[in-house]
This record gives C-alpha cells, sequence and structure tokens, in this order.
C-alpha cells in the first residue's frame, strides 16, 4: 500500500544513527592513530608560522591536561560522545568568552538556504535535461542543445567559482564576490536586505548548479533510456496516450526513482564541496567556519562544527529517506532500496 | 574443449574494429589526460624545476606575452618570485599521483568487500553494504578537513592513504552489483558446478567481465580523489613544501590575485586541473557505454522511421481468398528490417497475413523466426534499430502505415489493441491499477470521474477480479492478476483488433488454463478479432480458429487449425506438430537437425532447405511463394 513502514523507518533510522556514529568516530580516532596530538601540532604549526613559541613544552601539557589528552583513549572516547550529546564542546580557543556552539550556529542558516537552493535547483535542472536527453522524442534541436549543458559537469564547483568570482564579480561588476551580506545593510525582514543576500548568493548557487547539474543529467539519461526498454513503457505507447504522459508518468515518474537515491548518496560530496565553494567565496557559513576554525586553530569549534555538518548530512539523507516511500509504492515490499 | 576454456577463447577474441573499446570518448579521455601526464615527464627534461622552490626570480612577473614579461619566466612568476612554468610541472604530476594511488587503494579494497558481499551473500552482504552506504554519506572533506589539521601532511603519499578512506565505498557498491549480476549468468553457475573454487570464479571467471566497470570505477574514483587533494590543497591544509595545483590557487587566492589582476597566477593551474577533470569525466562516461551497451545503442528521435516506409507496389503474392468475409486486419507483404551495425537483419520477409472479423489467428513459431516483430510491426512499435522497409497494414480496410502520428494515436486502442506478456513488467509499477486503466479510457473518450470508475469496475468485474484489484498496486497482484488486468485494459475501448503477445508463457499451467479461458470468453462476448502469438501449440489448438506457422521471417502455412493438427501440409508444420508431447503414445523426442540460415542473407531457394527432410534441387534455387492448396489451407512448399 505504499507508505511509511514501522520496519523501513526503523531501517533509515539506523543507517541514520550508523553515519553519525561513523563519522563521528572517524573524526575521534583517525587523528589519534597518528602520532602526535592536536595540541603539539597547533603549537608546532604556530612556531612554523612565527618561527619559536615561548614554552612550548609547558604550554602543550597544560592544554592536553586541560582536553583531558592525557587520559586514556576510551575515557576520551566516552567523554567526546558525551560532549556531543549535551552540545557542549566547551569554549572558543581563538575567541575565549565564546560557547564553540555560539560560534556554529550562526553560521547554520547561510549553509542550510545556500545548499538547499542550490540542491534542489540543480537536481531540478538536471534531472530534466537527463531525462529529455534519454527520450526518442525530444526535438532533435534539444538533443543537440542538451549535451552542451553537461561541460562543466566534470569541474570542481570551486574552481568554476573562481572563474565566475573574476569574470562576473571583477571584470563585469555584476555581483558581489564575498560574504554573505553587505555591510551597510541593516540585517532583518526588509527589502534591501533581502535583495541584498540574494545577490550575494547568486554566485555561490550557480557555481554549484551549474557543476553538478551535469552528473544529474547523465544519470537520468541512462535511467531514462533503460525505462525506455521496458513493456509498461511500450505499452503506454499503443495505449495512445499523448507523448507528454508516456513522458511524465510512465518514463519520468519512474526513472527519478533510483535518481533520488543517487541524490541521497550524493548529498555528502555536495556538502563537500560546498565548504570549498564558501571558502572562495568567503561565505560565512558551516563550511566556512570549519576553514577559519582550522586556521586559528581553534580545536573545539573545528570539532564542533565537524560534528555539526555530518550530523546535517545525515539528517538530509534521514529526511530524503523518509520522503522516498511517497513516490515508491514498493518500498514497503523490497527489502533494500539502496 | 572443455567449457573453461571455452568462455576464455571468447573473451579473448579480440576483433579491433569492432571492439566497443574503441569508444570515442573514452579514447578522447584517455589521450587528454596522456597528454597532461606528458608535462610532468617531459617538463623538467626542458624547464629547470628548482624554480618552483626557490623565489629567486622578479616578483609578481606577468607572462612573457604581456608588457614587462620575460622569455626567462615565460608564464610569469608570484609574490614569492617562484616562476609559475616550473611549479605547474612539479604541481601536475604529483597530483595525478595523488589521485592515481588513492583510487587504487580504493579499489583493491572495494574489489575484496564488494566481492566478498556479493558472493557470500547474507550477513556479510549485510554488513559490507551498510557500512560502505554509511561511509558514502559522510562529506569526506570535512573528515580530511579534520585529520589534516591533526596530521600534518608533509608528503604525498600520506595524502592518498587518507584520501583512500574515502575511495573504497563506490567501488564496493559496483563490484557487489556486478558479481550479483554476474552469479546469476550461466557460464559462472557451470564453473561452479566444475568445482572451481570461490576465489577462482571471483577473480577468473567474473573480473574480466567486470572489467570496463572496473576501469570506469578507477577513472571516476581518480578524478574524486584529484579533487578531494586539490580541495585540501587550496584550503592550505595539503603539503606546504612542495608545490602543487592546488596549493597555487591557494597561494593565489590567499594573496589576492584575483583582486590584484594577477590572472597568470591563478587561471594556469584551474586550468590543468579542468583538463585533467574533464578528461577522466571523458572516460568515465565512455568506459559506462563500454560496459553499458544500451547506452550505447540509444538514438534519440527513434520513431523517424516510420516515415521512410515505402508503401509496397501490389506484388503477386497470394492473398487470403477474396471471397471470404471482409478482414479486420490485412497485413500485406510486410518487410521489417533491423539495420545493425553488423549488416542489415531481414526480421520478416514479406508476410501477408489476414484476420477475419471474431477470429483468433494463432502466429507460432520458433525464438527469433520473426513473430514478435510482426505483432510490433502491426502496432507501429517497432523498436530502433529495426525499420518498417515495406508492407500494408490495415485494420478495417484503413493502412496504418503513413498515418500522422496524430491520427495514428487516435486509432491505437480503439480500433487496434494490445496485451503483453503481462506477469512480467507490462505495467507501470509505481501507480495504481485505476489509473493505468483509466489513462487508456482517458486518451480516448471524456467519461466523467464516477462513469470511469464503474466502468472499470465492469471490465474487471469481466475478466474474473475482485473490485479492490483497482487500488492495488503491481506489485501487489499475482501473475496471474496482472495478465487478467491486462485483458481488461485491452477490451477497454471495445477495439476491433487485438494482438496477444504470448499472453500466457510467463503464468503456470493452472493459471494458464485460466488465462486461456478468459481470453475466449471476452472474444466471443465481444466479438473481438485476434492475433495470439505463441509457441504452446498445446494451447493453441485449443484456442485459435487458424494458425500461421513462420520460420525465419516468412509465413509457410496458414491453415484452419484442424487441418493444421491433423494434416499438416509444410515439413516444418509437421515438425512442430509432432513436437507437442503426447502421455498416450511416447516417443523419442524429435531433433532438428540443422540451423537456421543468417538472417541477413537468406537463400535464394526455400528458407527452410536446410534443416528440411524432403530437401530437392529445386528447392535450393526457387522460393516457393504461399499458395492455397486446399480449401483455406495455404503452405508455401515444392512438394505440393
Amino acid at each position: 500500500m505504499g507508505g511509511l513502514t514501522r520496519g523501513y523507518f526503523l531501517q533509515r533510522l539506523f543507517m541514520f544513527l550508523l553515519t553519525i556514529w561513523l563519522g563521528s568516530t572517524l573524526i575521534f580516532f583517525i587523528p589519534r592513530l597518528a602520532p602526535g596530538d592536536p595540541i603539539s601540532a597547533m603549537v608546532n604549526r604556530i612556531s612554523l608560522d612565527q618561527g619559536y613559541v615561548e614554552n612550548s613544552e609547558q604550554i602543550i601539557a597544560v592544554w592536553k591536561a586541560r582536553f583531558g589528552l592525557d587520559d586514556p583513549l576510551w575515557v576520551q572516547y566516552f567523554r567526546y560522545w558525551q560532549n556531543i550529546f549535551s552540545l557542549d564542546f566547551g569554549y572558543s580557543l581563538a575567541r575565549f568568552p565564546t560557547q564553540a556552539w555560539e560560534i556554529v550556529l550562526p553560521a547554520l542558516p547561510w549553509s542550510v538556504g545556500l545548499l538547499s537552493v542550490a540542491t534542489f535547483l540543480s537536481f531540478f535542472v538536471g534531472v530534466t535535461i537527463g531525462a529529455l536527453m534519454g527520450w526518442r522524442l525530444t526535438p532533435r534541436w534539444l538533443q543537440i542543445i542538451l549535451p552542451t549543458s553537461l561541460t562543466f559537469a566534470s569541474i570542481p564547483y570551486f574552481m568554476f567559482g573562481i572563474v565566475m568570482i573574476y569574470v562576473v564579480a571583477f571584470q563585469l561588476g555584476w555581483l558581489p564576490s564575498t560574504g554573505a551580506y553587505s555591510r551597510w545593510v541593516n540585517p532583518g525582514w526588509n527589502w534591501a536586505f533581502i535583495t541584498d543576500v540574494v545577490s550575494h548568493a547568486i554566485l555561490p548557487v550557480v557555481s554549484i548548479v551549474l557543476t553538478s547539474m551535469g552528473g544529474w543529467a547523465l544519470g537520468m539519461r541512462g535511467l531514462m533510456i533503460s525505462v525506455n526498454n521496458e513493456d509498461y513503457f511500450l505499452l503506454a505507447q499503443v495505449k495512445g496516450l499523448s507523448p507528454a504522459r508516456i513522458f511524465f508518468r510512465y518514463g519520468v515518474r519512474n526513472a527519478i526513482l533510483p535518481a533520488v537515491t543517487a541524490l541521497a548518496m550524493g548529498l555528502g560530496g555536495l556538502i563537500s564541496g560546498s565548504i570549498l565553494v564558501e571558502f572562495i567565496f568567503a561565505y560565512p557559513g558551516t563550511g566556512y567556519t570549519l576553514y577559519e576554525s582550522i586556521i586559528t586553530q581553534d580545536y573545539t569549534v573545528t570539532q564542533a562544527i565537524a560534528n555539526l555538518m555530518i550530523f546535517i548530512t545525515a539528517a538530509s539523507v534521514f529526511l530524503l529517506d523518509l520522503l522516498y516511500p511517497l513516490i515508491d509504492p514498493r518500498i514497503t515490499y523490497r527489502q533494500n532500496v539502496r | 574443449m572443455n567449457f573453461r576454456s571455452m568462455i576464455s577463447a571468447r573473451l579473448f577474441r579480440f576483433n579491433a574494429w569492432d571492439s566497443p573499446w574503441l569508444n570515442i570518448k573514452f579514447l578522447l579521455g584517455g589521450g587528454t589526460v596522456l597528454l597532461v601526464l606528458l608535462i610532468g615527464w617531459l617538463g623538467p627534461v626542458v624547464w629547470d624545476t628548482d624554480m618552483a622552490y626557490t623565489g629567486s626570480a622578479p616578483l609578481n612577473l606577468p607572462p612573457m606575452w604581456s608588457e614587462g614579461g620575460t622569455y626567462d619566466h615565460p608564464l610569469g612568476t608570484e609574490s614569492n618570485g617562484r616562476d609559475m612554468l616550473a611549479q605547474l610541472i612539479v604541481g601536475t604530476p604529483s597530483s595525478l599521483k595523488i589521485g592515481f594511488l588513492a583510487a587504487t587503494i580504493g579499489l583493491l579494497i572495494g574489489l575484496v568487500f564488494g566481492s566478498v558481499a556479493g558472493y557470500m551473500g547474507g550477513w556479510w552482504d549485510h554488513i559490507i553494504r551498510t557500512i560502505s552506504d554509511a561511509a558514502m554519506t559522510i562529506p569526506s572533506l570535512v573528515v580530511l578537513i579534520v585529520i589534516a589539521s591533526f596530521v600534518h601532511m608533509t608528503d604525498t603519499t600520506t595524502m592518498a592513504l587518507i584520501l583512500a578512506l574515502f575511495a573504497w565505498p563506490g567501488p564496493t557498491r559496483m563490484v557487489r552489483s556486478q558479481v550479483l549480476t554476474l552469479r546469476e549468468r550461466g557460464y559462472v553457475r557451470m564453473a561452479n558446478l566444475s568445482g572451481a573454487s570461490a576465489w577462482e570464479i571471483m577473480f577468473v571467471e567474473m573480473a574480466p567481465n567486470m572489467l570496463p566497470w572496473l576501469a570506469a570505477s578507477l577513472t571516476g574514483g581518480i578524478s574524486a580523489a584529484i579533487l578531494g587533494a586539490t580541495g585540501l590543497e587550496a584550503l592550505g591544509l595539503g603539503p606546504t613544501r612542495v608545490p602543487s595545483l592546488g596549493l597555487i590557487i591557494n597561494q593565489a587566492t590567499t594573496n589576492a590575485a584575483l583582486v590584484r589582476g594577477m590572472i597568470w597566477w591563478w587561471l594556469p593551474p584551474i586550468l590543468i586541473l579542468m583538463v585533467i577533470f574533464i578528461g577522466f569525466f571523458l572516460m568515465t562516461t565512455g568506459l559506462d557505454e563500454i560496459a553499458n551497451p544500451k547506452l550505447r545503442q540509444f538514438k534519440a528521435s527513434g520513431n523517424r522511421s516510420r516515415s521512410k516506409t515505402k508503401r509496397s507496389k501490389p506484388v503477386s503474392v497470394p492473398v487470403t481468398p477474396a471471397d471470404g468475409p471482409i478482414l479486420s486486419l490485412d497485413v500485406h507483404n510486410l518487410h521489417v528490417h533491423y539495420f545493425t551495425p553488423r549488416g542489415e537483419i531481414i526480421a520478416t520477409n514479406g508476410v501477408t497475413l489476414g484476420v477475419r472479423k471474431g477470429e483468433i489467428m494463432g502466429l507460432v513459431g520458433e525464438s527469433g523466426c520473426g513473430k514478435t516483430t510482426v505483432a510490433m510491426a502491426i502496432l507501429q512499435v517497432v523498436q530502433s534499430p529495426g525499420r518498417i522497409v515495406q508492407g500494408e497494414i490495415k485494420i478495417n480496410g484503413r493502412d496504418l502505415i503513413g498515418l500522422s502520428e496524430k491520427a495514428l494515436r487516435n486509432l491505437r486502442w480503439r480500433e487496434l489493441a494490445l496485451i503483453p506478456q503481462g506477469a512480467m513488467n507490462a505495467l507501470n509499477p509505481v501507480t495504481r491499477i485505476r489509473e493505468q486503466m483509466g489513462d487508456a479510457i482517458l486518451a480516448h473518450e471524456r467519461p466523467g470521474r464516477i462513469e470511469l470508475e464503474e466502468r472499470i469496475l465492469k471490465l474487471l468485474k469481466d475478466v474474473g477480479l475482485p473490485e479492490r484489484a483497482i487500488s492495488m498496486y503491481p506489485h501487489e497482484l499475482s501473475g496471474g492478476m496482472k495478465q487478467r488486468v491486462c485483458i481488461a485494459m485491452a477490451i477497454a475501448l471495445n477495439p476491433d483488433v487485438i494482438i496477444a503477445d504470448e499472453p500466457t508463457s510467463a503464468l503456470d499451467v493452472v493459471v494458464q488454463r485460466v488465462v486461456a479461458q478468459t481470453l475466449l470468453d471476452v472474444k466471443d462476448r465481444l466479438d473481438i478479432s485476434m492475433v495470439m502469438i505463441s509457441h504452446d501449440m498445446g494451447l493453441l489448438a485449443q484456442v485459435v480458429d487458424r494458425m500461421a506457422i513462420m520460420y525465419a521471417g516468412n509465413l509457410v502455412e496458414v491453415a484452419p487449425v484442424v487441418s493444421a493438427y491433423e494434416k499438416p501440409l509444410h515439413p516444418y508444420t509437421q515438425l512442430l506438430i509432432e513436437s507437442i508431447p503426447s502421455i498416450k503414445s511416447r516417443k523419442p523426442l524429435n531433433v532438428t537437425e540443422g540451423l537456421t540460415h543468417d538472417l541477413r542473407n537468406p537463400p535464394p531457394g526455400c528458407i527452410f532447405q536446410y534443416r528440411c527432410k524432403f530437401v530437392e534441387p529445386k528447392c535450393r534455387d526457387q522460393r516457393p511463394s504461399l499458395v492455397e492448396i486446399e480449401q483455406d489451407h495455404l503452405v508455401a512448399c515444392w512438394l505440393y
């Protein structure tokens, strides 16, 4: 009957928790498997940059004790999860009296906004292009034009972003190149602020959309081609349905299911790519904050933001998973969707 | 020759010009990547790469073609006085090396995990798949950045090892699904039965078939790893002592090269990376096409083929007697050819067939004889690369060939419907029966909502389905029920002609009888003409009025069902009738000797000559035509 069943829900919930656990554990253990510790690495890097740090041995010892890095690994791991659950990552090291999460939270809406708009646009446009490319009745001129949209498919978002900044922002001067809004506008629900935010978001969004939609288009093309060969597609033709109905109800409706699964699998990559886009555009989202925390050696903020980003990714995938049964009635019968 | 060596012989027979590896995208991409590799190999020979490390040159020098540029530094220098050309020569191969190393490690891990998951199944499969799915979801760059902030990455190998952490889930998924597909193939099962070990099967039998998939996974993995490495470098988190393309971008952006107009600083590394990514992207899509022939063969605008059909000239092919009843369906001199790269395959060679009103015509023949092609041609849905080259297909006297797309759509289902092999995949899996039946009706008529519902319910009742079936999805129905939905759908608009394409062949015997009975009931009640395609002689004997026997694209005999079974004339028909097993007189199964001729190149004489017991010299060079020997009994054979 379609819909969400308990078994499916629990299965996806398990995946959600597993993803968070795996990601956070990777972040915890991999660095600790390597020789050294974050504090020594930090102090070393500072001394590399500045030549010399006074009393570096002492500083390292004090900070290590402060973060409990001398405790056994399992104690640290336990405390790590305690911090995650209580959302308490401690104080920011770079901006001391501030709590880490106070730095992290304001970045969240910017990234969520940027990414949801970019993801939706790129998926929607890409899937449409791909569906048309994989359909026999698409007019010839479209068949020639559409593949050109794949030109940028292989280029990393941020590299395209650099070129966009140079051409659109610096050479043409059409749009701002950095930040999320101008200093002189008053943040709030006023027209000036909204247009300012939109104009700042255009270049990052376009960089992501133009470079990522080709991937969806290619995948969708392949899926449409296989649907083209299905018996029900042939029967729809023989029934004398209009081409539009065949295209949407029989073609796209079936081909989009694996594409949505691919979207869920691709979200991590999208979020990874957006970190660099935020870096290039100095867009004050989570990716940029993560970068800043690394540059300012802000260990606690790094921990907080990395865990938050893993959580957001897992949560978006979980959300997509929960919506999936709405479009695929077979879901409750097939045990494994992915 | 044992089975194993047969497989390898087939695998390694390599016909250079026929090879799918000659894919233009793959070759173009490969060539591009090789060119970029040349920078790394030849660069140090012709240029002093020491200048990449020591900033001894004048600062911020533009390239040589701009004003102020010198030939000493053709691509200019940056703010530390390092030579750009030298930096690019050093940086390019290092990016490729990281990518290749990380992707290879990832692929090897994926090969092991994927094979184990696909081959062992059960818990192994479950655990490996769950973990690789979760690992795939994690945004790799977040983890990489955190790791990079702890671990000081001094060299490219460390970097590659860390990147490999995220390079395995993709290949694992791919290998698993390939192993699952291949495992079901006949030759792997055979190897299994012949006692080969699991590892032998995995690597000897399966690996060669997965080659294009593995290669695509490798090239895709390389570009993903280069992307990760470049990302880290661009953030300044990679090795900072050795120049790399990402590091150049990082230094350019942090030194405001964009604002300062130093385009020669930031653009060249980006261009090289773009060329690398496009090269690998082309290779990957090319390899996808090599691995998946469907993508290769897809040609757009496939139904333009219809317009090219020649009207058949009146040829002297004997037709079903003109004095008989009016023909509902009249197929005349139908030629359908498939234009494959290996030649033109003649699928039907002048088929002429008439179906009278209210009659069921059985169309039989072995697999590949062209009976389904006839059905597709009648329905005007011959799939590319096939095309109706010549012929007429008339429904109630109106020729379908040459009808406009709109007129044809109008006529479809109202005059000509199809009962597909419904047990398989004929129903749209994601919509309810109500909608699938409804849209056939709504495409041609405009009943109100309630009337539509009532009509669908009545149709379902007519074929013996419960009312609740209307709001079910296809996967909730059994094979026999799906087949009956297809029948109900076919009669929805009370068509004149129905083509039933093997309507019972995927069903078990009991259900077959029920479905056949349903078909008969429906036909008698509605006075529909029907072409029933099947190879089940026993079933046809009970259902059809007349039979047409097809062999290698030609009709060899058309006869009323009783005389076809009791007194078959054509040697091929005789063979078919003899082959019906009977419990009363058990006899050794009659094995037909010889093979069908090459369909691209039919022999001049009788098409059955290579397998015929009664072959005469005349059969070798003269083609017999279909002539009426007895009342309503036509045969194409020189014996009569």
